[in-house]
C-alpha cells in the first residue's frame, strides 16, 4: 500500500511517502506564493529520492494552512488531527502535543491510538509563532537556526521583552540594541517569552505524560530547553519535527485506503 | 482668555491655542526624543504661526504619553479626558470616542457634558492602530496619505484572512505577486484594521453618535470599512489628530486642577 501526506504550511510544505506503514521518503521546502504549485513541488522533491512513482501512489491526504488548495489530494483533513496522528507514529505513548509552526500554535490531548481528545490552538496572532522567530532573526541579524544556542548561552541577568505583539516587541528589541544590551541576552528574553506563552496555553489543555514537540520551533533549543523546565517533562521530538503533519495525513491515506479500496481512475 | 493644549503621542505632538472656545491655531509635528523637549517645540511653532504673543496664553495644559514630564505647563489631565472633551466640544452630540492612534486604539465613554463615564483599551497589538498602515504604506510603496482615497475605489476582492498585521505582510506580499489591484489590497487592509478596532469595542457598549479621533481618523479608508462594520456613520472632525490637544485647551479654560494624574492614559 503506497500513500501520501502533505502538509502545505504558512512557511514550509512537506511531502511523506508511505509503502506499508513504513516511511520511505520525505521532503521539506520553503512554501511559495502558489500554495498548489508549492505541494506539487514538495511531491516531486520526495519522489526523487525514491523508486516509488507519482502514478503508484494510491491515496493522498493533504492537510496543513494551505490545504484546501493540493489539486492531487484525494482527502483534506484537518491539521490537527495530523499532527496527532504524525506524533503518535514517532512516539506512540505521547500524549500530549505542542505544535508551533510558521503562523500557529497548537496544544493537542491524545489517546493511545493518536486520535485528537482536546486541543488549544492560537492562530489569530503571530507571537510567539514561527514568524515571529524570524522577523527577531532578521532584526538581530542572527540566523535562524542559531537563536536556540545562542539563547542558551547567556546566563547573566535575565532580560524580560514586556511586549506580546510582535510588531511593539521589535521596537522594544531595538531600544535594547541602543542601549548595548548583548544580543544573547535579547535572545533568551525572547525564547523566554515564547515558553511563557506556550506554558499558559499548555496548562489550559492540561498536560499528561509522555509529551510531545512538533514543527519548526522543535529545532529551536532555546525555547525547547525552556517549555521542558516550565512543564517539568522532557519533550519527544521526531528526528525530523516538521514532516509529522505531513506523516499522519500519509497515515489517515492508508487507513482510509484500507477502509474503501484504491480508488477507481476514469 | 487664551489657553494653549499640547498633546504629545507615540509618533506625533499636536498644539492648540483656544480663545472662548474658538481655535485660532493649531500645529502637529512627527516628534521623536525627549518629551520636554517635543512641547517645548511644538508650542513654539505655534506661537510663531498664530502671531499670538506668549505672554497672552494665561495657561497650558499638557496630555498624553509622558505629559507629567512636561514641566513648564499648568496642568496634565490624562489623554482620554482631553479626548473626551475635546471630540465633545467638537460634536455634543457625541457619547463615545474612538481614538485611534499610532499605537494603539480606545473606546471612551462620555456624558452629555462631555465628561469620561467609561473607557476600554487596546494597547497591545498593533493590528488595529496607524502603525499597521504605516507597514503597508511602506510595502507598497504609497504614502499614507494616498491610502485612503485609493483603496475607496475597491471592489472589495481582496480580503485579508487574518487581522494581525504581521501575517497580513505574507498575504498582501502574495496579493501583490497574484497581481491584485492595489485598491484592492488597500480595502483589506483597511477593513481588517476596522474588524480590529470595532473587536475592541464590543467589550463595551456604543452610544452614538460616535466619534473618531486620532491619526488614523484621517484615513477615509478606515473611517468607511468602520462604518461598514458597526453599521452607521461616525462623526469625523476635519483635524482628527488635534482633538487631544483641543480638549486639554479646553479643560485649561475650565479652570480645574490636574496635577499628578495616574492612569494607564
Amino acid at each position: 500500500m503506497i500513500t501520501c501526506g502533505i502538509d502545505v504550511g504558512s512557511l514550509s510544505a512537506e511531502a511523506v511517502i508511505f509503502v506499508d506503514g513504513k516511511l520511505e521518503a520525505y521532503s521539506l521546502i520553503r512554501t511559495g506564493y502558489d500554495s498548489a504549485q508549492t505541494a506539487l513541488d514538495a511531491l516531486r522533491v520526495a519522489l526523487e529520492k525514491t523508486e516509488v512513482r507519482q502514478e503508484d501512489i494510491e491515496y493522498t491526504v493533504a492537510t496543513g494552512y494551505g490545504r484546501v488548495i493540493v489539486p492531487f489530494a484525494d482527502r483534506n483533513i484537518t491539521e490537527i488531527s495530523c499532527h496527532a496522528k504524525g506524533a503518535h507514529f514517532f512516539h506512540p505513548e505521547v500524549r500530549t502535543i505542542l505544535d508551533m509552526g510558521g503562523q500557529d500554535c497548537k496544544a493537542i490531548r491524545c489517546d493511545d491510538k493518536g486520535k485528537v481528545t482536546k486541543f488549544l490552538m492560537n492562530d489569530k496572532c503571530a507571537a510567539g509563532t514561527g514568524r515571529s522567530m524570524e522577523v527577531m532573526a532578521g532584526l538581530l541579524e542572527v540566523r535562524l537556526e542559531d537563536i536556540g544556542p545562542l539563547s542558551l548561552a547567556w546566563d547573566g541577568d535575565k532580560i524580560k521583552i514586556s511586549n506580546t505583539c510582535v510588531i511593539f516587541a521589535k521596537s522594544e528589541v531595538l531600544s535594547l540594541i541602543r542601549e548595548g544590551v548583548p544580543v544573547n541576552a535579547i535572545l533568551a528574553g525572547l525564547c523566554e517569552g515564547v515558553a511563557e506563552r506556550v506554558r499558559t496555553l499548555l496548562r489550559r489543555v492540561g498536560v499528561e505524560k509522555e509529551f510531545g514537540i512538533s514543527g519548526g520551533i522543535s529545532k529551536n533549543i532555546g525555547v525547547v530547553r525552556r517549555v521542558e523546565e516550565k512543564i517539568g517533562f522532557e519533550a519527544h521530538i521526531a528526528f525530523e519535527p516538521q514532516i509529522v503533519g505531513a506523516v499522519g495525513a500519509a497515515i489517515f491515506a492508508a487507513e482510509l485506503l484500507a477502509k474503501k479500496g484504491p480508488r477507481v481512475r476514469t | 482668555m487664551i489657553t494653549a493644549g499640547i498633546d504629545i503621542g507615540h509618533q506625533t505632538a499636536n498644539a492648540v491655542l483656544l480663545e472662548e472656545g474658538r481655535v485660532l491655531g493649531h500645529e502637529t509635528r512627527v516628534v521623536s526624543g525627549a518629551v520636554e523637549a517635543a512641547a517645548r517645540m511644538i508650542l513654539d511653532r505655534l506661537i510663531e504661526s498664530s502671531g499670538v504673543l506668549p505672554s497672552d496664553i494665561e495657561r497650558i495644559f499638557a496630555t498624553g504619553v509622558g505629559r507629567e514630564n512636561v514641566g513648564f505647563v499648568q496642568g496634565h489631565p490624562t489623554g482620554m479626558l482631553c479626548h473626551v472633551r475635546g471630540a465633545h466640544h467638537l460634536f455634543p452630540e457625541a457619547r463615545t470616542v474612538i481614538d485611534v492612534g499610532a499605537e494603539g486604539s480606545r473606546i471612551l465613554l462620555c456624558d452629555e457634558r462631555g465628561n469620561l463615564v467609561n473607557f476600554v483599551m487596546n494597547d497591545k497589538c498593533a493590528s488595529g492602530a496607524g502603525v499597521f498602515l504605516e507597514t503597508v504604506a511602506e510595502m507598497m510603496g504609497i504614502t499614507l496619505s494616498e491610502m485612503g482615497p485609493l483603496s475607496l475605489d475597491s471592489s472589495g476582492s481582496v480580503v485579508l484572512t487574518t487581522t494581525c498585521a504581521v501575517f497580513a505582510e505574507s498575504e498582501i506580499v502574495a496579493e501583490i505577486h497574484r497581481g491584485s489591484p492595489r485598491q484592492d489590497i488597500l480595502w483589506g487592509v483597511h477593513d481588517s484594521i476596522a474588524i480590529k478596532i470595532v473587536q475592541t469595542s464590543n467589550r463595551t457598549v456604543l452610544e452614538r453618535e460616535i466619534v473618531l479621533t486620532g491619526g488614523v481618523a484621517r484615513n477615509i479608508g478606515v473611517v468607511k470599512a468602520m462604518e461598514k462594520q458597526l453599521g452607521y456613520a461616525l462623526l469625523v472632525p476635519e483635524r482628527p489628530e488635534i482633538v487631544g490637544a483641543l480638549g486639554a485647551a479646553l479643560l485649561a479654560a475650565e479652570g480645574k486642577e490636574y496635577h499628578d494624574q495616574t492612569s494607564t492614559d
